[in-house]
């Protein structure tokens, strides 16, 4: 079904053809009911494997056949002696080979090799292994025979360093290798894992999280390889700097570490009466407990927003009165059951309110601490592919690369060319808006008078400019965070800064301002509901159309939303819900030409008072 | 004078030589893919469904089929005569839901079927010989999400192996220790969100992995270094819109690119531009094509790949992460 062109040809070579067809297709249909006649009969024997086995060669997709196959087999055990299922098993395994070579990338003919291998009263796994190597020497991106090599090297212990080595072999001879990076990849962590004195994570129940597949995580490689790693890299993608498996690898390299589990943030407000709590992933909220003042407490917890089952904040109301009275100290702790862990949070007299976190910085959530080896390791690399970058200005995945290793190495001081590489990416996304059908023909005479009079600026990956603009709002999202805490405010201010998203915002739990002005935004999207302290909300100019995570905000008191896209009154219910909303400011919104708009959103907002259309 | 002919006008046009070969083709190839009868059914009749013309088709002759390929074990096959497997079972459950028909089946023994087909590990065989893939996991939650009966199996444990099977770039293969690949992450990530597991997936990561399948032609492949395909508009695409990146596609080009893969002699969509046809990829541009906004086309569900419409009907609205 894939890769048969349409040609055209000749009366007399479709007349052919046809013929030719014809007498397949008979001869077909008699070995297929032949096949089906016999089985129905019970049939099992060297006649059976004989009628299927026409048909399976040139029909290796025909999994009944091969079922028959297998019960014949079967059969045929227990009718011959071991020496004569031996015979049979190899004459089978001969046969295989030939269906292989015919079609390599059938998931029959491969799991049936597997099935056979697997009977064998005696298997050779050598041989197993050098059909292996000769499938991949004709086609190394062929997933069926590396999976089937997976398995060989398991049944027979061949050591990981022997395939590592196999890997070296072909990544040295081959472009187009990915299947040998991501061979690697799940290699290098049984070779040389992180501690190798890390002491039995505790048994895990039924209940617990899954582990985190060993291949997904580049810390569980130790530090001495993963520096080797980086040479190796270099080497593959400084010799074809087309060779895009090499900078996937690369990037898996560069990863961070995975994150502690932990409760990152505990909020409690005598006002609402109310716990909001951040873990340093999506939790659900069973196995989550709240004790105040040594005593258990029944409560509901709920995420931020009804559409989350699974969410990095939650929130859980007191019975009232239980913290209201400012005179009374509490002390209130969370307890993460399934992780074993908890966090403590006093409530002092004359406080209305109370926090305990771990700050960004120390958990290392946007920058690794790196020892002194990675750090200059890293650096060379930076400077390697400054160079690279030179002799190829237009290799998006070099750019790209740049910007990943001046994020690991300090995210902060590498903000001003970060930005600038983000958009040479991008070619002219910065500082525009989203087009409209009336704006396009003004935007593409702009941006032919930016090509004739910027020369400089060249192409580079512009079909994926809003992945990239997606990822440099999240960068400058972290950055932005990060200086929050050095100024140890809860001012989160990131306007003009030609962001399309928004991300992280369960670190956002306790920021009381936010400033989101002039950008490119079109949503607030649930997740936002997680800014449980939030009571000023600016996001002039942009084009926000969507405000579902503007829900349930408890002190919530002004929203800004001038020029936006806001286009209905349904758009503006989720402020409904927000019991403290007094200023609201819609003006440059299709929404204010509604018809009766002051006197619906009056009934719909009725705690406003300064309503700006 | 005199009464009018009925007739037809011949337009110029019209094939004017005994196209022999064409049909041999076509019933040749017809029956040589008997072994997924099932699924060509499934693939041509969801096609036909998102086109507004499901009544076209021969609703009873297909149940009917359907009922003749339902063994005593609980499974179906893809034809009559054939073998029960896992992929046959999910395109006869959703044939029917396209029909509102599932109780032409024996429901409960489809799902004892399933659940026999869990292995310890959680992942599941697609038959009773025993290959392991998760695109089996996928087929195996699909059915049962289809007909309300997600509790009969291990959920937990079935999440335990897809994840098991995630790699260093985010993606997923047919088993632990496997290469990514677009057609494995659709399984992985539509068994994901049928199981509330969405956020277990590095979204950023994998949708970067994802993007970078759109080639300067603006079709896309299934893996790094491969020719696009019109059938990866649909289980890229549809893999991105699960996990909210679908926006990280130049949709413009995909779109044109999908077009370019018709056959305007023909009819239908090929591969790749200038291939021949069939009723997969046929299915797959028009999917692709949904979800990509075009209006002429009803809304496609990416995690079953069925008209939104027929899963309402089943109340059946999957996550998605957005």
């Amino acid at each position: 079904m894939h890769g048969r062109v349409k040609v055209k040809s000749t009366a007399q070579q479709e007349e052919e053809k046809r013929k030719e067809r014809e007498k397949k297709l008979k001869v077909y249909l008699a070995a297929r009911d032949a096949c089906f006649s016999k089985r129905k009969e019970g049939i099992w024997d060297e006649g059976a494997l004989q009628v299927t086995q026409q048909l399976l060669s040139s029909n290796p997709d025909f999994g009944t056949l091969w079922n028959y196959r297998r019960e014949t087999l079967m059969h045929l055990e227990t009718v011959r002696d071991e020496d004569e299922v031996q015979k049979i098993y190899e004459a089978e395994l001969s046969f295989l080979e030939s269906c292989l070579k015919v079609n390599p990338k059938s998931y029959g003919s491969w799991h049936h090799r597997g099935w056979v291998s697997n009977r064998l009263p005696r298997p050779d796994w050598a041989r197993e292994l050098g059909l292996c190597d000769r499938c991949l020497s004709l086609d190394d991106r062929n997933f069926h025979c590396w999976d089937y090599r997976r398995v060989v090297v398991k049944m027979s212990g061949v050591p990981v360093d022997q395939e590592l080595a196999f890997t070296d072999r072909l990544i040295g001879s081959n472009f187009s290798n990915y299947s040998s990076w991501h061979y690697r990849s799940t290699l290098l962590p049984l070779l040389h894992p992180e501690s190798p004195e890390e002491p039995a994570p505790p048994p895990r129940r039924a209940s617990s999280s899954p582990p985190p597949s060993p291949q997904s995580r580049s810390h569980r490689v130790c530090e001495e390889q993963l520096l080797k790693e980086y040479e190796l890299v270099q080497n593959a993608f400084f010799t074809d700097p087309n060779d895009q498996s090499a900078w996937f690898y690369y990037r898996w390299l560069l990863g961070r570490a995975e994150r502690e589990e932990i409760i990152s943030c505990m909020f409690v407000s005598r006002e609402e009466e109310r716990v909001s709590v951040a873990f340093s992933r999506a939790v659900n909220s069973a196995g989550l407990l709240l004790v105040l003042d040594g005593q258990p407490q029944r409560v509901e917890w709920r995420s931020v927003h009804p559409r989350f089952k699974h969410s990095p904040v939650w929130i859980c109301d007191l019975a009232p009165g239980t913290i209201s009275d400012v005179t009374n100290e509490h002390n209130l702790t969370v307890h993460w059951m399934e992780k074993h862990t908890h966090r403590d949070c006093a409530l002092y007299t004359g406080r209305t309110e109370s926090w305990c976190r771990d700050s960004a910085t120390d958990q290392e959530l946007f920058r690794s601490d790196l020892s002194v080896e990675k750090t200059s390791v890293l650096q060379s690399e930076l400077q390697s592919c400054n160079q690279l970058r030179e002799l190829e200005p237009l290799n998006k995945w070099c750019l790209l690369t740049i910007i990943l290793l001046m994020r690991a190495l300090d995210p902060l001081g590498y903000e001003k060319e970060t930005l600038a590489h983000f958009q040479t990416l991008e070619v002219s996304r910065a500082k525009t808006r989203p087009l409209d059908a009336e704006q396009e023909v003004g935007s593409l005479t702009s941006s032919f008078s930016f090509f004739l009079f910027s020369p400089s600026r060249q192409e580079v990956d512009s079909m994926r400019s809003a992945y990239y603009g997606d990822l440099c709002s999240k960068f400058m999202i972290e950055n932005t965070i990060l200086k929050m805490e050095y100024a140890e405010v809860r001012v989160f201010s990131i306007s003009d800064k030609s962001l399309t998203t928004l991300c992280h915002l369960d670190q956002l739990l306790l920021v009381t301002h936010i400033n989101l002005s002039s950008n490119q935004l079109h949503r607030l999207p649930p997740q936002f509901a997680m800014l449980q302290c939030l009571e000023v909300l600016e996001a002039n100019n942009n084009s926000i159309e969507n405000l579902e995570g503007v829900y349930h905000l408890p002190k919530l008191e002004e929203v800004l939303l001038k020029n936006n896209k806001i286009s209905t009154l349904a758009d503006l219910e989720p402020l409904a819900s927000c019991p403290k909303l007094k200023r609201l400011d819609l003006r440059g919104n299709p929404v204010t030409q509604v018809a009766n708009v002051e006197a619906e959103l009056t009934a719909l907002l009725p705690s406003v008072v300064d309503l700006l259309l | 004078q005199g009464t009018q002919v009925k007739d037809v006008i011949i337009k110029p046009e019209a094939p004017s030589t005994l196209q022999l070969d064409k049909h041999a083709d076509y019933i040749a190839e017809y029956t040589l893919s008997e072994y997924l009868r099932m699924s060509g059914i499934y693939w041509g009749l969801t096609v036909m469904d998102l086109m507004g013309q499901l009544p076209r088709m021969n609703r009873q002759e297909i149940i009917d089929f359907i009922k003749a390929c339902q063994h005593e074990c609980g499974g179906l096959s893809a034809s009559i005569g054939h073998d029960p497997h896992l992929l046959y079972t999910l395109s006869a459950v959703q044939i029917l839901c396209l029909y509102d028909n599932v109780d032409a089946l024996d429901v409960d023994k489809v799902v004892e079927y399933i659940k026999g087909l869990q292995q310890e590990n959680g992942s599941f065989a697609g038959d009773k010989w025993g290959e392991i893939d998760t695109r089996f996991s996928f087929c195996a939650v699909a059915t049962l999400a289809l007909l309300g009966k997600m509790d009969s199996i291990n959920v937990d444990k079935a999440v335990e192996f897809v994840l098991s099977c995630m790699n260093f770039d985010g993606g997923f293969g047919c088993r632990p220790g496997s290469e990514s690949h677009a057609g494995q992450i659709y399984c992985c990530s539509g068994f994901l969100s049928l199981t509330g597991q969405l956020h277990q997936v590095n979204a950023d990561l994998l949708g970067w992995w994802l993007c970078e399948r759109q080639l300067p032609s603006g079709g896309l492949n299934g893996r790094p270094e491969k020719l696009p395909d019109v059938c990866y508009s649909w289980w890229v695409l549809a893999s991105l819109k699960i996990i909210g990146r679908i926006h990280w596609i130049d949709k413009a080009k995909l779109r044109s690119f999908i077009l370019a893969c018709q056959d305007e002699e023909t009819g239908g969509f090929a591969d790749r531009p200038g291939d021949m046809v069939d009723p997969f990829h046929t299915l797959f541009g028009i999917a692709g094509l949904s979800l990509l906004g075009d209006e002429q086309i009803k809304p496609v569900n990416p995690v079953l790949c069925m008209p939104e419409d027929v899963l309402q009907r089943r109340d059946l609205q999957p996550d998605l992460l957005s």
